[in-house]
């Protein structure tokens, strides 16, 4: 075997896919060949170099959870990627995709509260459980903001604020228009492990300051009313307290 | 789909999601993208199912998230030529920036910037061989290459690697 020919089998020999003979002579000749045994050594240290530094990821739970919630539906795959239709906007193709927020088990909103109205509170909490039941759609699924939010124009009358909250633990998972209250209101869903967030806003009808902040509790779920930039906003969830306050920091903070 | 299909469907998929999205972020370079594309990818698994054959179910799901991946890009570039936004310049950096600030050492750093200076038929190849740890059959059939391109693109990939880890500084001269 020839340097040339030995070092063209070299990758092959040491990702053990040469069959027996070849491999054989392989090793015969860096016995005798000290430059090639010296590039075998090099490309061993290579490989394993690679192999230990390149991370091999884990999916986040967030992405399980959009599969295991879109293969839930009656029908998954009419809840396919919108990217891989025709879709009415430009943006919607870059990586919105439509899927279902079905399964009991995600159950994290927030929700725009008016404190003094209690049946609007009300209303938004019905709002989420309708959201959380098998077959009710989010109708953008994306985990990019920039998505998300050009999604809603033209949807509704305002736009709402769609915060990365990545780094705070609370990824984005979508959003979904909503009627509430004889409105159009747009709700922006988060996740935080295996719960789900919905954000309802609407404007601020009323003269509040912007640290008025309010929260109450609806059917085991957590309501957070507050305002801000011109909005009022509301978040409903079965997370626990501290972490739906964690949460409307985090949000308040991003604007 | 019949309830138990998609049990089926969940037994020999679900296994191999983490593989799923490790070649997704690879090949995006964005988790976010990696994500969507990997919801991409299950689904049209999902709705391709009656055609996998008892097998090998992580190289034919890999097949299905590297054509995603290579859909996902060709439409973005696609965008970016046609229609000039700055907020999609932005999307671009914040992506790329959150991960890089993720890498903190400066060996896996620099390794990483060989990586992502691969050609992409370059970079898929050791990521699936080195990280994934496919075989030879398996990374052909994902790809859709013979063997021996396999080979030598690995081959090549994994020289130009090695000249990042200053592996072979020595041999230069």
């Amino acid at each position: 075997m020839t340097c040339a020919q030995c070092r063209e089998l070299l990758d092959a020999y040491i990702d053990g896919e040469l069959p027996g003979e070849d491999a054989a002579a392989v090793r015969e000749h860096l016995a005798s060949c000290a430059e090639c045994a010296r590039e075998h050594e090099l490309l061993v240290a290579t490989s394993r170099r690679i192999g230990e530094t390149l991370v091999r990821y884990q999916a986040p739970d967030v992405l399980k959870a959009r599969i295991r919630i879109a293969l839930a539906q009656p029908d998954p795959l009419a809840t396919e990627t919108p990217s891989s239709k025709p879709v009415a906007t430009r943006r919607l193709a870059l990586g919105g995709l439509g899927i279902a927020i079905a399964s009991s088990i995600l159950t994290f909103a927030i929700v725009r509260n008016v404190s003094s109205d209690r049946s609007l509170t009300d209303e938004v909490v019905s709002s989420h459980i309708r959201a959380l039941m098998p077959g009710h759609l989010t109708d953008v699924v994306s985990t990019n903001q920039h998505n998300v939010k050009p999604w809603f124009n033209g949807r509704v009358d305002l736009s709402p604020p769609v915060p990365s909250l990545d780094s705070a633990g609370f990824p984005l998972i979508g959003g979904r228009v909503d009627y509430v209250h004889g409105r159009t209101v747009p709700v922006v869903v988060y996740g935080r492990r295996q719960h789900l967030i919905d954000v309802y806003a609407w404007p601020d009808t009323r003269e509040h300051r912007e640290t008025d902040m309010s929260e109450s509790a609806r059917n085991g779920y957590n309501v957070i009313a507050w305002h801000a930039g011109g909005l009022s906003l509301e978040a409903v969830s079965d997370l626990n307290r501290p972490e739906l306050e964690q949460f409307v920091k985090a949000f308040s903070a991003a604007r | 789909m019949p309830p138990k299909d998609i049990d089926r469907f969940e037994r020999i998929v679900l296994p191999h999601l983490d593989d799923a999205y490790t070649l997704a972020r690879y090949l995006l370079r964005d988790q976010h993208d990696a994500q969507d594309a990997v919801q991409d990818a299950v689904l049209r698994a999902l709705r391709y199912f009656e055609t996998y054959r008892d097998g090998d179910a992580r190289a034919w799901l890999l097949t299905i998230v590297r054509n995603c991946c290579l859909t996902r890009q060709r439409r973005a570039q696609v965008e970016r030529a046609n229609i000039s936004f700055v907020e999609d310049v932005d999307v671009a950096h914040e992506g790329r920036g959150t991960d890089a600030r993720a890498i903190e050492q400066s060996e896996r750093a620099a390794l990483q910037r060989a990586l992502d200076a691969l050609p992409p038929e370059f970079r898929e190849v050791i990521v699936l061989r080195e990280v994934q740890g496919l075989s030879y059959r398996e990374i052909s059939d994902v790809v859709g290459v013979p063997i021996g391109t396999v080979m030598s693109r690995l081959a090549r990939g994994r020289r130009r690697l090695a000249s990042a880890l200053g592996f072979d500084a020595q041999e230069a001269g």
